[in-house]
Parts: structure tokens; C-alpha cells; sequence
């Protein structure tokens, strides 16, 4: 999986929780729970989202690489075959 | 004959149109069967019978005009010795397939639970053709789900998420048309978009679509009713109580440590648990204020308040909180939240709550000063957890800490006993593992 693929998966994803969000304006480096006002059932969800669409694990532990769009994205870089 | 009325549909929600029924005349209907889905100001609901019998007569068509509370809906044939003793309702319990608990009591006594048959009457599964594998032999949702496996043809669900499902309704798109690209084959909302620009949309027919405009508003004149009628008539006092969560959650980090991410625990879970075990221990805060006088309830339906991204909030209840295990108390408040902001509640869910609790820390603030959902008595908040200083024998240590918070309805109990609720939450919650 290329950066392109996997920042797609992850909007995919993000707009069956978030439907209004506009990928456009999202910072990728910033903190997502804040500036797309995400709980922590949507953000569960969301992980759980891109675990199914991808089949990558996030272990507990790498929970923290998810917390912005950047590390989202090169996590899953990292971690599909 | 059974007269089945419109249900209660939660505090000042007296009126709700009819959008569909889901049940035709001559059809055999079960305790817990969703039968109608109904609209409030707040939310749309599926409406639960909780009758056994055959449908003679729907005296309701579909529409835009809003009946009231007590209507009589439809003509229920009551099927001879099958019927429900008169005041058993049961709340539908909704199981998660991968978290299947023990059955409860209520449950076992039965060949199928009502969820069982609900579940197989969604997915088209005749369960005279299923063998259970329960304790007693009894069909489990599992059960119903690998029948789903072998059965084709009318009656199937559709899987798809629930923005897939609103999208599609919104333009009258019918899902079975739509090949799903998610997990499992699932719809989902871009295969939707895909469908809708290569399919000639249908004019909507029968009832009016579910999501008119200005839901938001009407959500917010609900709310005003109910909170000024709370403000005006509930003397509110409050108590707040720093709770120490290290234990908590360092317990917590540890099983999560194990778990693969659907069978991961939030701490909104562990704190919703604590509520329901804490609440055994002061039932007087448990309960409503009706005719001038409180009633206690037997049973702890735990309203839990839920947000929803385009403004407003539901408090729809968990029902026998305290009898769940934690992951199944994770599982109902998954499912719950995701119906609550797919707009696809219960009425039992809207009418039931016997306390609420709202976790407004997720929002970023410290201290919640909740007001009571009337006809309730009391509701907990909890803020944000926080790093703070804190005394552990006798020398500061940082730890995580959480203000929990209770408003009291002042006609039914005084802060001491609410106090008693805060510090049994703070014991319980030291002790997580017992949780």
C-alpha cells in the first residue's frame, strides 16, 4: 500500500463517521480528535474501520500513531503487506 | 383482541407521525418484535410490541400528521396460551454476535430470545430450520448468523453502514441493486454515491422521507421543553467527587493490551458500569417522579446522553446495566451510539432510562453540572480525565483523576444519600477488576 492508497482508505473510513468533513480542509499533522471533534467512540470506530478495510492490526500500544492523519498514513505504509 | 397504542416515547415526547409499518395484517407477531418505526421531534424510533399474537388490523396508515401518545395503532389477535402476563414487558436486548454473554433468565425460559427472533426475522431466517447451540439448546444470534450464510433469496438483509442506509433512503435507492465494496460485502456510502449517479433516482413514495428539514431545530425546541420543565420544577442539588482512575485504567490499558480492536474496552464503559453497581447501593436515585410521588424502579436503565454531529443530544438507555458483564455493557454502548447517531432508536430505549449519565469530559470539559431528563430523579456526569496531584500514602503522586459529578432531584433525596452514590462510585472503580 502507497501513501495515496492508504490516505484513501482512511477519508473512506472517516466519512461513514463524519460525513460533513471536506478531506480538503483536514490538517494532516494536526491532532484529529480536536479539530474534527471526535469522540472516542468515533475515534474506536474509526480504527476499527480501517483495521476491516485493510486487515492491519493497530496493537494498543500504536494506538497514539493514529492520532493524526500523517501518522495514520504511515502506519498503514508500514504495516500492509 | 389486544389494542397495541402508540408507546411512550420518552420525557415531553407526546407526539410522533407513523413513517412505516414493518408488519402486515396476518402476520404472527413476538414479544420484542420492531413492528412500526415512528418519528419524534428527537429521533426516529423502531417500536417494539410486546404482545404475541397475529396482526388482524392496522388502524394507522403511514403519514405526515403527528398522533398522539395512546393511539391506538393497530388489532393484535392474541395467540392462545402465548400470550404475556400482563405488564411483562421485556426490553429488546440487543446481543453483540461476538460478545454473547450468558443468557439471562428472562431469556432462557424462552426456545428463542426476542432478540433471536428479531435478528432472524431481519436477516429472513426461518428458525424452525436452525439448531441451536446454546446451553439448554437454544438458538444463539451465532446460530442465526451462519443460517444467513446458507439462505438466498427474499428476506435477506442487506448489509450496509447506516450513512449508506440514510443516503439511500434519502433518494428512494433500493440497497440490494448496490454492490457493497466494504468488509464482508458491505454498502457503504460511496458505493452508494457510485449507485446514485449510474441508477435514475425513483420519486419517494408513501410517507414522507425521515430526515425533513430542520430536524436540528425541532431537536432543539425538544430539548428547550424538557430542560425548562426540569428547571422549573426539579429544586437540583449537586455534588461533585475527584475519583483517582490509575487503578482503573491501568487495569484497563493491560486488557485492552490482549484485545484486537473490536473487542477493545473504552473507559466510557467502565465508568458506565460503576454508575449501574454504585446505583444498587442507593436505589432512592433510581427511578421517576410521577404523580407527585417517586417511584423506584426495580431494574437500572442507564440513560447514557450521545451527542450527534449535527447538534442536539439523545439519552437513550442501556437496560439492566448492573447485570451486564463489561463487555457486554461495551457492546451495548457501541451499538447504541451508532444507532443513536444513525437515527435508528428504540421507543423502549427513549421511554425507559431510570438515570442518566453524560460524559461531557469527552468534550474537553472538567466539571459536568448535568440536569435531570424529567420524569428521572437524578443524573451523573463526568468530565474530563485529567493528570493531577494526588496523596498516596502520604506522598504526592500524579495520577489520572476524574470529576464525577450527581444532581439530585431535592423532593426524593437529600445530598447525603446522593454522596453515597459518589463514594460507592469511587470505591467500585478502585477495584476494576471486579467490575
Amino acid at each position: 500500500m502507497n501513501k495515496e492508497q492508504a490516505r484513501q482508505i482512511i477519508f473512506e473510513v472517516l466519512g461513514e463517521i463524519a460525513p460533513e468533513v471536506d478531506p480538503a480542509a483536514v490538517d494532516d499533522s494536526s491532532d484529529l480528535t480536536e479539530q474534527l471533534d471526535l469522540d472516542s467512540m468515533d475515534y474506536l470506530n474509526w480504527m476499527l474501520g480501517i483495521n476491516q478495510a485493510t486487515g492491519v492490526e493497530i496493537p494498543q500500544r500504536d494506538v497514539s500513531r493514529f492520532l493524526t492523519i500523517d501518522g495514520a498514513v504511515d502506519y498503514l505504509v508500514d504495516h500492509s503487506g | 383482541m389486544i389494542d397495541f397504542m402508540l408507546p411512550s416515547l420518552g420525557a415531553d415526547m407526546d407526539l410522533a407521525k407513523l413513517n412505516c409499518w414493518l408488519v402486515k395484517p396476518g402476520d404472527t407477531v413476538h414479544r420484542g418484535q420492531i413492528i412500526a418505526e415512528v418519528e419524534t421531534d428527537k429521533a426516529v424510533l423502531e417500536v417494539e410490541c410486546w404482545d404475541e399474537g397475529v396482526v388482524e388490523e392496522l388502524v394507522v396508515s403511514p403519514g405526515p400528521t403527528r398522533i398522539p401518545v395512546g393511539t391506538l395503532l393497530a388489532r393484535i389477535r392474541p395467540i392462545e396460551g402465548a400470550q404475556a402476563p400482563p405488564g411483562a414487558k421485556e426490553p429488546a436486548v440487543e446481543e453483540s454476535a461476538s460478545v454473547l454473554g450468558p443468557a439471562r433468565p428472562a431469556a432462557r425460559q424462552e426456545v428463542q430470545s426476542p432478540p433471536v427472533r428479531h435478528l432472524a426475522h431481519q436477516l429472513g431466517v426461518d428458525l424452525a430450520r436452525v439448531t441451536g447451540t446454546g446451553p439448554v439448546g437454544e438458538i444463539t444470534r451465532e446460530d442465526v448468523h451462519r443460517a444467513v450464510a446458507t439462505v438466498t433469496g427474499e428476506g435477506q438483509r442487506v448489509k450496509a453502514s447506516p450513512l449508506a442506509r440514510r443516503l439511500a433512503s434519502e433518494t428512494s435507492l433500493d440497497l440490494s441493486g448496490v454492490p457493497g465494496s466494504g468488509v464482508a460485502g458491505m454498502v457503504t456510502a460511496s458505493d452508494v454515491r457510485a449507485a446514485e449517479q449510474s441508477v435514475p433516482v425513483r420519486p419517494a413514495a408513501g410517507p414522507e422521507p425521515s430526515e425533513p428539514e430542520g430536524r436540528a431545530e425541532t431537536m432543539r425546541r425538544a430539548i428547550a421543553r424538557s430542560m425548562a420543565h426540569s428547571k422549573r420544577e426539579i429544586p437540583h442539588y449537586y455534588l461533585a467527587n475527584h475519583v483517582d482512575l490509575d487503578r482503573a485504567f491501568r487495569w484497563l490499558t493491560a486488557q485492552n493490551e490482549e484485545r484486537p480492536i473490536s473487542g477493545r474496552i473504552l473507559p466510557a464503559a467502565l465508568l458506565l458500569k460503576a454508575t449501574a453497581l454504585a446505583l444498587r447501593e442507593t436505589p432512592d436515585l433510581n427511578g421517576h417522579w410521577v404523580d407527585e410521588g417517586f417511584r423506584p424502579s426495580d431494574a437500572i436503565h442507564l440513560g447514557v446522553a450521545v451527542s450527534l454531529r449535527e447538534g442536539g443530544l439523545v439519552a437513550p438507555a442501556i437496560h439492566d446495566a448492573d447485570r451486564l458483564s463489561l463487555d457486554e455493557m461495551m457492546a451495548r454502548l457501541r451499538d447504541l451510539v451508532n444507532r443513536a447517531r444513525s437515527w435508528r432508536l428504540r421507543s423502549s430505549e427513549m421511554s425507559d432510562p431510570t438515570i442518566t449519565v453524560t460524559n461531557l469530559g469527552e468534550r474537553g470539559v472538567e466539571t459536568a453540572f448535568p440536569v435531570i431528563i424529567p420524569p428521572q430523579v437524578a443524573i451523573v456526569g463526568f468530565g474530563k480525565v485529567v493528570d493531577m496531584p494526588v496523596a498516596v500514602d502520604g506522598q504526592p503522586a500524579v495520577h489520572p483523576v476524574v470529576h464525577a459529578t450527581l444532581a439530585g432531584d431535592h423532593r426524593v433525596t437529600d445530598g447525603h444519600r446522593g454522596g453515597l452514590l459518589l463514594d460507592a462510585l469511587d470505591r467500585l472503580l478502585q477495584e476494576p477488576e471486579s467490575l
